[in-house]
């Protein structure tokens, strides 16, 4: 009797349990997407401010609830030196989110290396990928300045004749093609696994929600690597 | 009446002490960064046998810091301390290779504790203004911390004596420390 309880208790509320990595160089804005996702997906959490979140030298955690899984998630640090951390964290992973600074042009390269490095990896085989192209809100301020700037030509000032784009010192990002060209040679390496690249805003939580979901799609799905199975505490 | 009201907003505004350990080898640089962080000086210092409890303010959270005594014949002492303990700062001494082994042991077996389960781990690579120091990743490897899932860790390169790194680390743990909450 106890053990049918304990069953039906257990197969109600047991849930399933996922490890998450969240990689990609420094500055791309994992520990922003973290925080992003799990004020997103918790009641209640009262997150850190963005604005305040600086470099990680170490481990992240946080867990996020989604249907009947649970998210584990481990944000680790990007600097070039810890890199080397990473591999100690795949035996154990179901998922990893790779992220990417789509303002950063110039280490777009440096971190496809990364990237390949970690899609290369034995231990990683068969592990589903999503690849964050981060920081797509700083398009829309390129947007506003524009607006700002058409504002200005009816004060009559000298903005007038500053009609066209490129006069504009302002950043704009990288698009998902842009970024789906630079990372093709790594296609091969990907194999059969489940990949998806996905367009975000860790700040404004664009793109958060619809990558996360796909992420507890994939991994329930993938049979290779069985959950974690815990009780609620 | 009175005692009611204070309570009544110490508990609307109020935040409540924040208990930290310092813990470490003997050696480590413990009490010259409690006394760095309290009075901001570099304070000659004499190996600490029993502890040093100093409350340090830092932007509106008010820290109670515990360094205890890092040798050998006393270490066993530490888990009396353990309780309510919200944050814990580690000390490594980065040019130390031959006792980092000691060190990696010491904090295994602190973080196996049931009353550390939720607190969180800074660990201070201090003498970091010395040559051969080791860097944050050799220390992080070091010390065994990839096998640490469950926990919030960080490394922060520090150097008690000239007082680099102090500041971002405090930082740090202030902001997590007020989301925790």
């Amino acid at each position: 009797m106890y053990t049918l309880l304990s069953g039906l208790y257990k197969y109600m509320f047991q849930k399933d349990e996922y490890c998450i990595l969240i990689l990609g160089l420094d500055n791309a804005g994992k520990t922003t997407f973290l925080e992003q996702s799990k004020t997103r997906f918790n009641k209640n959490y009262k997150g850190m401010s963005l604005s305040k979140i600086t470099t990680t030298v170490g481990l992240n955690i946080g867990t996020v609830d989604v249907g009947k899984a649970r998210l584990m998630f481990w944000d680790l640090g990007g600097q070039e030196e810890l890199q080397s951390l990473w591999d100690k964290y795949y035996a154990e992973c179901h998922g990893v989110i790779y992220v990417i600074d789509s303002t950063d042009e110039e280490r777009l390269s440096e971190s496809k290396e990364a990237f390949e490095k970690v899609v290369s990896s034995e231990a990683l085989d068969g592990v589903p990928i999503l690849v964050l192209a981060n920081k797509q809100d700083v398009e829309t301020v390129a947007f506003l300045k524009v607006q700002v700037n058409k504002q200005s030509k009816l004060d009559g000032t000298r903005w007038w004749k500053c009609s066209s784009e490129s006069h504009l010192p302002c950043q704009t990002c990288l698009s998902i093609p842009d970024i789906k060209t630079a990372f093709s040679d790594c296609t091969c390496k990907i194999g059969r696994r489940d990949c998806l690249t996905q367009a975000c805003s860790a700040l404004t939580g664009k793109g958060v929600r619809e990558g996360i979901e796909w992420m507890v799609k994939c991994v329930v799905r993938n049979v290779h690597r069985p959950p974690r199975q815990r009780d609620i505490t | 009446m009175g005692g009611f009201f204070s309570s009544i907003f110490s508990s609307l505004f109020g935040t409540r002490e924040m208990r930290i350990l310092i813990l470490g080898l003997d050696g480590a640089g413990k009490t010259t960064i409690l006394y760095r962080l309290q009075v901001g000086e570099v304070v000659t210092t004499i190996p600490t046998i029993g502890f040093n409890v100093e409350t340090v303010t830092y932007k509106n959270l008010k820290f109670q810091v515990w360094d205890l005594g890092g040798q050998t014949s006393i270490r066993p002492y530490w888990r009396c301390y353990y309780s309510n303990t919200d944050a814990v700062i580690y000390v490594v001494d980065s040019c130390d290779r031959d006792r980092i082994g000691i060190s990696k042991s010491e904090l295994v077996a602190m973080l196996e504790e049931e009353e550390l389960r939720k607190a969180i781990l800074v660990v201070f690579a201090n003498k970091q203004d010395m040559e051969q120091a080791m860097t944050p990743s050799e220390m992080a490897n070091a010390l065994g911390l990839p096998a640490l899932k469950d926990r919030k860790w960080q490394i922060f390169k520090t150097s008690a004596t000239k007082g680099t790194g102090l500041d971002e680390a405090m930082e740090w743990l202030v902001e997590t420390l007020k989301s925790r909450q």
